[in-house]
């Protein structure tokens, strides 16, 4: 469709565009508004003696960060890892603001503080063309700062090769598939590095409660050190899951089949660490002498395990996706003005979103059969995705004409045999 | 289009340096706007969310600017990335977000796009924010200072939100929700003719329109008794709650409101009463004078709309 009024406001829309570095310069930073995943979270005071503002969020990571002035210009922001860290600077009128996010996959903190311009930065900065403003006319017109840009741009030229170094290859060498293989055995190695940790700390676990039942009179020290283990499993765990991300990332370059191998082997280590977990379950089970404190670090750690079997099952699942090769777009031809090579993993990413939105877990009545939980399954047009956990089952399915979820779950909810429906993404919910 | 084509390549290839994003992305902006429009539109085919028509397409617009404007901002700090990818990749953690564009078919009409428009901006705008309560309810920056219970500093803090909106924050929302001159004034015939029915469609589309935004509302700050309003007030904290919630909330600032009747002086019960235009300079005057476009309200008080209802 291309009318005059439409044509009039794609101008406008792309002249405030255009606009936008000289108004994010235009206002004298003062209040400035912090919002994190399109939330307004709090104001940080430039005018402050200590500019600086925190924030930690529960649930869910600090996955979107924006800062706008008081009319609402976007001035800075970045997007981070769903875990993980980011640390950026970003200029902000004559100063700069340092942002640092600390994520992990149930919530975040945030740190920002403000810097007014020490003299030095903002003309570096501008010379290497770090300010939003296009154009610093002190670095333009003062030949003072010829020697500086000279200096930065040789801090910029090391900068850039360190990132070249570190960050390039990813990209550049797509193709090399040689190279990408060994990059991702390399990454595959280093997950089944903590998956062995993990596993020598749950073998230390069981020793350790072993230890516990043959002494029992004596509960105090076992249990502190049993504390300090579960403590370690856990930060092992974490590592873990970092881990995993970084590998599922590292993984969005690789091929198919690449992707497959090292799923597959994501998913034999899974088993193991799950074969191992059920056994330290039953031996802790077994142990009934164990008083009050222990169970509860035990259930902690339980629930620990669930949650991290059911990240590193549904990891897997997004490996596969993000790799699988692309089909063809099925809607909306022609809708975008060129297709270029770029359009189709697009058009997979957004599918890729819908599919997502439409996992679930669902919990079964007592005594329902495997079968009759295959034929609800298969009615619903559904995949199982792995193993039961915990009496919970992930299912994901792909509707051609995707019903709001709620709908569809609802619907899931009247079966008969159904007892419970849960769209909690990463994990089973806890009992 | 032969530059664009040449664009395009670069948008797909590695871009090392900060500085060669922003030159490159300053070039291209046709290009990524329309592609994020493309993607925008795509979306709303497949969720079934799609009319062909103009105001479909000028949400797809809207929509596609803003995820530009975000992807020139946190693009830079990708840096070395393939901005296409990387603009491809941002839409797409967009749109898998819950619930990630405000649509509703109620509010495709102009007033209803009116009131989105003003409300989308208000989530990230300040300015915006502290104007609803004059386009919302007619009050003007004495009334609000009054109705929040500010101090000397915020005071100015909010005259100074007035005046950049009269100024140009409110022409600028208006460009960017895609509101034409005509048919901003064939807004203000009908205020001027139909003031209660369109007040009263304003009163039905807030909910709606309220419940979408306060999403972008953390968590903490959830509707609050009357009781506790009260003792907010008396104890004086919660100066951002205040702001935030009572802007984003229509029965708690009902409530608020005619508790706090006797300190706001308005003399005017608090209700529903549509302003198109910002407060003009002087805006006081305006608010008793009734001067102002949207406002002829021979029977305001007759007017009165039921805080509960929906
Ligand atoms: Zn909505
Ligand atoms: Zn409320």
């Amino acid at each position: 469709m291309e009318t005059p009024e439409l044509t009039d406001y794609r101008a406008h829309l792309l002249d405030a565009l255009d606009d936008q570095p000289r108004r994010a310069g235009e206002e004298r930073p003062e209040f400035l508004q912090v919002l994190v995943n399109h939330e307004r979270v709090g104001t940080l005071n430039c005018a402050h003696t200590d500019p600086s503002f925190t924030y930690s969020a529960r649930e869910r990571s600090i996955q979107h960060l924006e800062i706008r002035n008081e009319s609402g210009v976007l001035v800075g922001g970045c997007v981070a890892p769903e875990a993980g860290q980011k640390s950026v600077r970003v200029p902000i009128g004559k100063g700069s603001v340092a942002i640092e996010v600390q994520n992990h996959f149930d919530g975040g903190s945030l740190k920002l503080q403000y810097a007014a311009a020490p003299g030095w930065w903002s003309n570096l900065a501008s010379s290497i063309g770090f300010s939003s403003a296009t154009s610093s006319p002190t670095a333009a017109t003062t030949p003072v700062w010829t020697m500086t840009t000279a200096f930065a741009q040789i801090v910029l030229a090391v900068g850039v090769v360190a990132l070249l170094a570190e960050r390039v290859p990813n990209w550049l060498n797509a193709e090399d598939r040689a190279h990408q293989l060994e990059e991702e055995l390399a990454a595959r190695q280093s997950t089944q590095e903590q998956i062995d940790r993990v596993h020598q700390q749950l073998a230390q676990l069981v020793e350790a409660q072993a230890a516990a039942v043959a002494v029992s009179r004596s509960e105090q020290d076992r249990i502190a050190q049993l504390n300090a283990l579960v403590d370690t499993v856990a930060l092992a765990q974490q590592k873990l899951n970092t881990q995993v991300v970084s590998v599922q990332e590292d993984l969005k370059t690789v091929k198919t089949d690449v992707a497959q191998e090292v799923e597959t082997g994501l998913r034999v280590a899974v088993n193991t660490v799950e074969a191992d977990r059920e056994l330290v379950r039953q031996d802790l089970k077994s142990i009934k002498s164990v008083n009050e404190t222990l169970i509860k670090q035990v259930a902690l750690l339980e629930s620990r395990n669930r949650e991290l079997h059911a990240r590193l099952a549904l990891t897997s699942l997004e490996v596969t996706k993000a790799n699988a090769a692309p089909k063809p777009a099925v809607v909306a031809k022609g809708d975008l003005p060129k297709e270029t090579p770029m359009a189709t993993p697009v058009a997979d990413g957004i599918r890729e979103a819908d599919r997502q939105a439409f996992m679930f877990w669902v919990a079964f009545q007592d005594g329902t059969t495997e079968k009759s939980i295959e034929d609800l399954v298969q009615e619903l047009n559904g995949i199982k995705k792995g193993p039961m956990k915990s009496g919970w089952y992930s299912v994901e399915v792909n509707l051609p004409n995707p019903e709001p979820p709620d709908r569809f779950l609802e619907s899931v909810k009247r079966a008969k045999i159904v007892k419970s429906v849960v769209t909690s993404k990463a994990m089973p919910p806890a009992q | 289009m032969r530059d664009g084509q040449i664009f395009s390549a670069r948008l797909n290839n590695v871009v090392t340096t900060e500085r060669e994003f922003d030159e490159l992305v300053a070039k291209s902006l046709p290009e990524l706007l329309d592609r994020a429009t493309g993607q925008t539109k795509r979306f709303l085919r497949e969720t079934n969310q799609w009319g062909d028509d103009i105001t479909h397409e000028k949400l797809a617009l809207r929509w596609g600017y803003e995820l530009v404007e975000r992807f020139v901002v946190f693009g830079r700090t990708e840096v070395p990335c393939r901005p296409f990818f990387l603009l491809d990749s941002l839409i797409a953690k967009s749109f898998s977000q819950p619930d990630p564009l405000c649509y509703h078919k109620e509010l495709l009409t102009p007033v209803g796009r009116f009131l989105d428009g003003l409300a989308s901006r208000a989530v990230v705008s300040r300015d915006a924010l502290i104007a609803l309560f004059y386009h919302f309810y007619g009050f003007s920056q004495a009334h609000v200072v009054k109705l929040l219970g500010f101090g000397q500093a915020e005071s100015q803090r909010v005259y100074k939100n007035f005046e950049r909106w009269r100024q140009t924050g409110w022409q600028r929302t208006m460009n960017e929700t895609g509101l034409s001159g005509s048919e901003i004034e064939v807004l203000e015939q009908e205020l001027r003719t139909k003031p209660d029915h369109l007040n009263h469609e304003v009163d039905r589309l807030m909910p709606v329109l309220q419940s979408h935004y306060r999403k972008s509302e953390p968590e903490h700050y959830p509707c609050l008794s009357e009781q506790k309003w009260g003792q907010l007030f008396h104890d004086d904290y919660g100066h951002d709650y205040r702001v935030w919630h009572l802007a984003f909330c229509r029965d708690c600032f009902l409530e608020v409101a005619d508790r706090r009747q006797a300190e706001v002086s308005s003399g005017l019960k608090p209700q529903v009463n549509l302003h198109i235009h910002p407060l003009k300079k002087g805006g006081v005057l305006a608010l008793f004078g009734g001067d102002r476009g949207g406002r002829h309200h021979g029977n305001t008080r007759a007017h009165r709309l039921s805080r509960t209802s929906a």
